[in-house]
């Protein structure tokens, strides 16, 4: 287990993420990927901080910033979410385009 | 003396205050200005035995106004004997007409604008005669051309006064142009707007500061340009016999003392600036002997009888203005105040014709009105006389000292000339007297009436005045030593009178045999004037159509100024305001069109942007560390 093969795992959540926050159409499935990506992320600042020499802290600290951060962007983001279905009765975002010039 | 500024304000000061709440005021204004303008009279003759006693010369006062990149501009005011002399005729008449107007006017819805216009036309003018430097003396040109404007117009319902006005405006204004042309030429050359300065530097200047002669000559003649659409020289005089349109004592105004004694003051007042170019003098000579000329045939075949008048003052400016060009500064303007007073005279004489005949101004249709109108035909008699220059009346000494300059001054061609004007002046005046006055009642008339009091009385004291202000010219006595020690340029020396006698008694001769001949010609034989005129029938009908020029400058107005402006309009159209203007305008909305498509709204398309952009910075920086 070297440090690449973290950084290949991270890289692979991040693209998974990605294609499935561009690619779905449901709402819950977009915030769920975009979770995927953060914790890509999040697997390769760890695996950073778990083989510097110098510096063990400054990774994990980016971590928890980040888990923090996402778990208040994902209330937020729910809260939108629901709103829209009461609104809408659908949270297909192919449908939400009111910001169309 | 000091205090001669004064008089102008007065005038402009009735004007704002009636203009603002002329409706308000007791008697609608009306008696404000007569007051302003009697003020103005009554300080002239501090002003003028003042001047007498101080030694009349050539004085100033003024304070500074404001100074801009060297250039100085002063309120100031000159008073010499040109000044006084037109202050005096310009208050009289003013006053005269305002008065005369109480009672033709009366009635009148708008009569407080009337007053309020006329107090303002007398304080332009009287500014105009004040002012030490061209720019105070250009903006009160153009008040006054504004004024006449008004006036002429002042039945603004009726189209041709209101057409009448626009004519009068545009026509004076194509000589106005000249006129600024000219000021700013001279300006620019010696950086000064001071009347004075300026005139030493054309006639005596310091070594280095010389202009050229080319620029003298050219300045004169543009200034002249100016004087010739104020006062109706050919061929700009086409707007006066149509300011007719106005009321009458508003044309006894423009005649006598405001409008068209303006061009010959502004002349008078530059004359040795045009002296120091022999050329602009002898333009100023030809163009008035022209117009003395035409203007006097056009008032013999006219029948209205205010346009004879306005034809005649148009002669008669033509008259001053062959004077100047000849020299005679003197006579030209002493000439200015007899054929003022007798004018304005005469036109408010016509206004007491038509007050009483509803406003008939067709001599045919008059005749033997004397019965019914004793006063009025008296004083239009006494003007008449007096312009057709028979002896002893104010205009005939004037007349023989325009004749005098004149032979002293130019070729004896225009001597000849000149005397043929002043016998078709006697006849003119013959015909229009014997015409509307004399011989039996014309039955169309029999209703007419003698105007009011109010009426007559300004025409008894400017017809009384015409029978004496003549003799001003000889040496009084009480160290009064003739106009001719008076009326003078700085500078210039006194000429005591003198009488050629040989050209007086000509001129006697010519003045008196015509006006005889034109009355009994006019008198018992009708026949061979009829018979004159059907011989030259095309000359008769030139005149009638006034030399084809109104006809001719509509031509060019048509086809020339309409077609031209028909291009630019089109250019305007078409390059500035679909092209200049639109087409900003509708590029942004092109652009807005086509970029607005990449705005979907829709949150994969800006995630799929954002990545390929995130993307091709990682690419970027990659390709830069590798």
């Amino acid at each position: 287990m070297t440090l690449l093969h973290f950084e290949l795992l991270g890289a692979a959540l991040f693209c998974l993420g990605l294609y499935g926050a561009l690619a779905r159409r449901s709402a819950v499935l977009v915030l769920m990927s975009i979770e995927l990506m953060l914790n890509g992320v999040n697997v390769i600042v760890v695996a950073f901080a778990a083989y510097s020499v110098r510096d063990n802290v400054t990774g994990l600290v980016i971590a928890i910033f980040v888990i923090t951060i996402a778990a208040a962007e994902v209330a937020l983001a729910m809260a939108i979410v629901l709103r829209l279905f009461r609104s809408r009765g659908s949270v297909n975002v192919d449908e939400i385009d009111a910001l169309r010039g | 003396m000091e205090w001669a500024w004064l008089i102008p304000v007065f005038g402009f000061a009735a004007f704002g205050v009636i203009a603002l709440a002329g409706n308000g005021l007791p008697w609608r204004g009306r008696y404000l200005s007569i007051l302003a303008i009697a003020a103005g009279f009554a300080l002239f003759w501090f002003v003028l035995l003042d001047f007498i006693e101080r030694g009349a010369g050539f004085h100033r006062f003024g304070v500074d106004w404001f100074e801009t990149g060297g250039v100085k501009v002063a309120w100031g005011i000159i008073i010499d004997p040109l000044t006084v002399t037109m202050l005096g005729l310009v208050t009289f008449v003013a006053l005269a007409v305002q008065v005369y107007s109480l009672g033709y006017m009366k009635g009148d819805k708008r009569i407080g604008w009337y007053y309020a216009a006329h107090s303002l036309f007398a304080a332009a003018m009287l500014t105009l005669v004040l002012a030490d430097n061209l720019l105070l003396l250009y903006f009160a040109w153009e008040l006054v051309g504004l004024c006449s404007y008004l006036l002429i117009g002042f039945w603004h319902e009726r189209r041709s006064a209101a057409e009448a006005a626009k004519k009068a405006f545009i026509t004076t204004r194509i000589g106005d142009v000249g006129l600024l042309i000219g000021i700013i030429l001279l300006v620019v050359h010696t950086g000064t707007f001071d009347i004075t300065e300026i005139l030493a530097r054309a006639t005596n200047p310091a070594a280095g500061e010389e202009m050229s002669n080319a620029l003298i000559t050219g300045t004169a003649l543009l200034l002249f340009l100016g004087a010739m659409g104020k006062s109706a020289q050919f061929p700009l005089h086409v707007w006066l016999p149509d300011a007719m349109e106005g009321p009458s004592p508003v044309s006894a105004l423009i005649h006598a003392a405001t409008m068209v004694a303006a061009g010959v003051f502004l002349v008078a007042r530059m004359l040795p600036l045009f002296e120091a170019s022999g050329d602009a003098l002898a333009v100023v000579a030809a163009v008035g002997l022209i117009t003395g000329l035409a203007g006097a045939a056009l008032a013999l075949t006219s029948t209205d009888l205010k346009r004879i008048l306005a034809y005649s003052t148009m002669s008669h400016l033509g008259f001053m203005m062959l004077a100047l060009g000849a020299g005679g500064f003197t006579a030209a303007i002493f000439h200015l105040v007899t054929h003022g007073l007798a004018k304005a005279m005469l036109f408010l004489g016509a206004g007491s014709v038509m007050h009483a005949l509803d406003d008939e101004t067709d001599i045919r249709k008059m005749g033997g009105l004397r019965r019914l109108m004793p006063m009025t035909a008296l004083t239009f008699t006494i003007g008449a006389a007096s312009l057709a220059g028979l002896p002893l009346l104010s205009a005939f000494w004037s007349k023989d000292e325009i004749i005098l300059a004149v032979h002293d001054g130019l070729h004896p061609v225009y001597l000849v000339l000149l005397l043929v004007a002043v016998v078709l002046s006697a006849l003119y005046m013959a015909r229009a007297v014997r015409l509307a006055f004399y011989g039996p009642l014309n039955d169309a008339v029999r209703r007419a009436h003698e105007s009011p009091k109010v009426m007559t009385l300004p025409m008894l004291l400017l017809a009384s005045l015409t029978l004496v202000v003549g003799f001003l010219v000889l040496p009084l006595g009480g160290g009064y030593e003739g106009i001719g020690a008076f009326l003078l340029q700085p500078g210039e020396k006194a000429h005591p009178f003198t009488l050629n006698v040989w050209l007086t008694a000509a001129s006697v001769i010519l003045a008196v045999g015509a006006f005889a001949g034109g009355w009994r010609l006019y008198d018992k034989r009708a026949d061979v004037v009829t018979s004159a005129r059907e011989r030259f029938a095309s000359l008769h009908r030139a005149l009638e159509r006034g030399y084809y020029l109104d006809a001719g400058y509509q031509w060019v107005i048509d086809k020339v100024v309409m077609r031209a402006g028909s291009v630019v309009a089109l250019f305007d159209r078409r390059v500035v305001n679909d092209r200049g203007v639109n087409g900003p305008g509708e590029g942004t909305v092109f652009a807005g069109r086509q970029l607005r498509r990449h705005v979907t709204g829709l949150f994969a398309d800006y995630g799929v942007a954002m990545a390929l952009g995130v993307l091709a910075i990682g690419i970027f920086l990659w390709v830069r560390v590798a």
